[in-house]
């Protein structure tokens, strides 16, 4: 069989079992919710590990897997403005994107500086670093909160302000890799200023969104509605992959598009996200076997940097959070701690630049991608019970009784409007 | 095939957003192509199997308005869109989708095993066998006799002798008793029809491919001689032939039997295993040279009535082949070799016309001798025009196996498929519903989502 063949079977038998995971008679919160646990599946069967997985056959498939980035780009961007039924608050979308922000330039500052101090790379490829390890790293996963929240039965309005905020912050870091894509020099749009390729990625996510509502807008069918979805998505991430565009910005503006227009923005929603595990977990894989231990010199100086200043940043998260809003108060400035957990977004955005811009920097990214999602994994969870605990939003007796996770609040599932109650996975959100 | 709406139910504004849908498709990657003319390959591939899919989607509804099927649609928007018309796909995504290609024809066989019911097969038994033997005959003869005579206009063919144009003219009638599942299926997946000249179209299309792969190898163990006028009769041909026949039913059963098991016990991520047939198992299969189409026909024969779980694997199919259908087809639209057909057209329209010609007198013979009911004497012949993937392949075998007329052959049999692949769909879907079979409210209820891939 060739390498190739392998990889496919390999990641479909991983597809397969993720699937039997997340499917309803499994154990409500199994699994951890950054899929951390197959990125180091993918360190350790590529590489840098067994050698399974070589390097050139994963680069063989790479426009399949920034396929499958895109595509949880537009799973992302379609539930981003929605929780359950609900509509995610202004005011908390908005702190989500500038704290998000906040913490994205903080490590971006950090590692520039860091790596000026260090004499590693100069020019744009130094701030292209810099900067898309910041945009990388900035998002919270929003399957923290809800993991935390499904765990230990968390409701209430802190809860949902983190619910809220870790939805938003997903904006940071696709757009602004989205933008650093523009600016990328020889661009196949080379001809055109920056702004505009920009827009062009945007337009094209617009334009294909419009279409993909328009189409499923008369009457909503699932049969047509995955042919119009597939199609539109593939056309759009193919055509900005071909014009050097970033594949996983047109598709979250995309989804955001047909969000927003769509009529049936709830029945597509549900639709699609029994795809996105499936989905990312295959990513986190391939993620983790072009994870590169010896991108740069000084690369573990490098990681130690853009984790603590993560880490410091989420404290200042805390700290505003604790001083403007006041659900947040009890749970004290180590909620910004909880705020760490990063996921899918990273990996994949991380992953998609460095099959756009092959090099050591672009590798530096990946790997400060694995590492800030293993140490979120490590740290945000906790974080996130204990500062919930604080604000009195966890049952205690379910606190207790984290063996039996399915004993989830009963007003938490009737907050999910999946439309089988058979089906009920990890993923419409509960909170 | 992906079970779209009924015209019906769809007014002229619905039509008029999918006719802009559709400029808008063709333009987006049009202006694509230009800005990027040096870009092909995989970041092409992508944005042309998306095109192919929603082209081929909204071709097919907007062809629909005027009672053509949508397999029709799907061929249409690829042809246009492919590396012969506007050059929105090239030909290196076109080659790099055949692995879409042998997914869609191991679904497409486990699909018409399950369909190919016993109690069914016993009602058409009588009709089946005449059919098969007198439409194999006429349109072989006939075939083979409009080669000989033709063959002498076509310029690869002129300067042979009597004896190596008669093997080319055997080889010729032999290539025209095949006949398209793919087709067959994708207008009965489409129209939902039932009655006798579905019923009849299925098992005689699914069953004559055993006939067919038989007949191909005798008659090249007859045309070697006289076309490379050495070499004769081998027993090793034979061998290989039955290790090939038996092989496929051997491991058809086996996979069969498997399926249902898997079926029974799990039956979950049914997406993921038609997947891994599609994709790891024909390979395989074609590794140990075995008939992949006959092996997985035989297993969908295999668990539709030797097991309970024919309906659940069915299911399945369905909501796999919607999308993969829809690729396929417009795949093979892209894959048409226009310049070839203008080549050759003269010729090849007539070869296709004779050979509609004898289609429809023996379809008319065999319903006579075995006495079938009105309907079936008048439509049955419809369903047997289509040629397309089955052909193809059988034409490089051949064109491989004979590399003196090959290159000529192989053109010619693009050209004639590429005609037949055309009306033949047409032709299947107006006999369906002249003869009442498609049913369109049921198609619409019966009609099956494409659940993704964790639901399935």
């Amino acid at each position: 069989m060739s390498g190739g063949v392998t990889l496919l079977l390999g990641l479909l038998v991983v597809a397969f079992v993720s699937s039997m995971l997340v499917g309803g008679r499994t154990i409500r919160g199994f699994g951890l919710p950054s899929g951390a646990e197959y990125l180091v599946l993918g360190v350790g069967v590529g590489p840098h590990g067994l050698g399974i997985l070589p390097r050139s056959t994963v680069h063989a498939f790479a426009p399949v897997f920034v396929c499958a980035a895109a595509w949880l780009a537009f799973v992302i961007g379609l539930g981003y403005l929605i929780v359950g039924r609900r509509r995610v608050h202004v005011t908390r979308a908005v702190t989500g994107i500038v704290t998000a922000t906040l913490v994205g330039a903080g490590v971006a500052a950090a590692l520039f500086f860091a790596l000026h101090a260090l004499g590693v790379l100069s020019g744009f490829p130094r701030l292209a670093l810099a900067l898309a390890s910041g945009f990388v790293g900035c998002e919270t996963t929003r399957h923290t909160v809800r993991w935390v929240a499904e765990r230990h039965g968390a409701q209430g309005k802190l809860s949902d302000w983190l619910a809220d905020m870790a939805r938003a912050s997903a904006l940071v870091p696709v757009l602004g890799l989205g933008a650093l894509f523009a600016f990328v020099p020889d661009s196949p749009l080379g001809a055109f200023a920056a702004g505009w390729r920009v827009g062009a990625g945007a337009g094209i996510g617009t334009v294909m969104g419009l279409v993909a509502a328009v189409l499923l807008g008369r009457e909503f069918r699932r049969d047509e509605s995955w042919g119009i979805l597939l199609g539109t998505s593939l056309l759009a991430a193919g055509v900005a992959m071909r014009l050097g565009l970033a594949a996983v910005a047109t598709l979250f503006v995309m989804g955001l598009t047909l969000s927003l227009v769509s009529r049936h923005r709830l029945e597509i929603k549900f639709m699609v996200q029994g795809t996105e595990k499936p989905v990312l977990l295959p990513v986190a894989l391939v993620a983790g076997a072009c994870v590169d231990f010896d991108a740069l010199p000084h690369i573990w100086a490098l990681v130690a940097v853009a984790l603590a200043a993560r880490l410091l940043a989420e404290v200042v998260r805390g700290l505003l959070l604790v001083a403007l809003v006041p659900a947040a108060r009890p749970a004290g400035p180590r909620i910004g701690l909880g705020m760490a957990s990063t996921g899918a977004i990273s990996l994949a955005l991380a992953y998609t630049l460095t099959v756009r811009l092959p090099g050591p920097a672009s590798s530096a990214v990946l790997l400060l991608a694995a590492a800030g999602v293993l140490l979120g994994e490590l740290i945000g969870p906790a974080e996130l019970r204990h500062a919930l605990e604080r604000a009195g939003e966890t049952h205690a007796v379910q606190a207790e009784n984290e063996m039996e996770p399915l004993s989830l609040p009963s007003s938490a599932l009737r907050a999910s409007d999946y439309p089988d109650p058979q089906r009920r996975s990890d993923f419409p959100e509960g909170p | 095939m992906s079970g779209h709406g009924a015209s019906g139910s769809k007014g002229l504004g619905t039509r008029a957003v999918q006719a802009l849908a559709l400029g808008v498709t063709f333009g987006m990657l049009y202006v694509a192509t230009r800005l990027t003319p040096e870009l092909e390959g995989e970041l092409g591939a992508v944005a042309g199997v998306g095109f192919l899919l929603l082209a081929g989607t909204l071709m097919s509804e907007l062809l629909e308005t005027i009672g053509l099927p949508h397999l029709s649609g799907y061929l249409l928007a690829g042809i246009i869109g492919g590396p012969d018309v506007f050059k929105l796909v090239d030909h290196h995504t076109v080659n790099q989708l055949s692995p879409v290609n042998t997914l869609a024809l191991a679904l497409i066989a486990l699909a018409g095993g399950v369909e190919l019911k016993l109690s069914t097969l016993r009602q058409v038994a009588k009709s089946l066998t005449y059919a098969m033997v007198v439409q194999s005959l006429i349109v072989g003869v006939v075939m083979t006799l409009a080669m000989f005579v033709l063959g002498r206009f076509v310029p690869s063919f002129s300067n042979l002798a009597t004896g190596p144009m008669l093997g080319v003219a055997l080889l010729w009638g032999v290539l025209s008793i095949t006949r398209s599942p793919s087709a067959c299926m994708g207008i009965l997946s489409q129209t939902r029809a039932k009655g006798p000249v579905a019923t009849f179209a299925l098992a005689f299309i699914m069953s004559s491919d055993i006939v067919v792969v038989v007949l191909v190898a005798a008659v090249m163990m007859l045309a070697r001689p006289l076309i490379n006028g050495s070499g004769g009769f081998s027993l090793h041909d034979v061998q290989d032939l039955g290790h090939e026949l038996l092989g496929s039913i051997a491991f058809g059963t086996t996979l069969g039997l498997a399926l249902a098991a898997y079926l029974k016990l799990v039956g979950r991520g049914l997406l993921l295993v038609l997947l891994a047939i599609g994709f790891v198992l024909s390979d395989f299969l074609r590794y140990v040279k075995v008939d992949a189409t006959l092996a997985f026909m035989v297993a969908g024969f295999v668990v539709q009535n030797l097991t309970a779980q024919g309906p659940k694997l069915l299911h399945a199919i369905e909501q796999t082949g919607g999308i993969v259908f829809v690729v396929f087809f417009a795949n093979a639209g892209a894959h048409l070799n226009v310049p070839l057909l203008q080549k050759f057209w003269q010729i090849a329209l007539t070869l296709c016309v004779l050979r509609g010609l004898a289609t429809y007198a023996a379809a008319r013979l065999s319903s006579h001798l075995a006495d079938d009911d009105a309907i079936t004497r008048r439509w049955s012949w419809s369903s047997l025009v289509s040629q397309a993937g089955l052909a193809l392949g059988l034409s490089i075998t051949i064109g491989n196996a004979f590399p003196a007329v090959g290159e000529g052959f192989r053109a010619l049999a693009i050209a004639a498929v590429a005609i037949n692949e055309m009306i033949g769909p047409v032709l299947f879907k107006l006999a369906l519903d002249r003869a009442g079979e498609t049913r369109r409210e049921e198609a619409e209820i019966s009609r099956t989502s494409l659940l993704p891939p964790a639901e399935i």
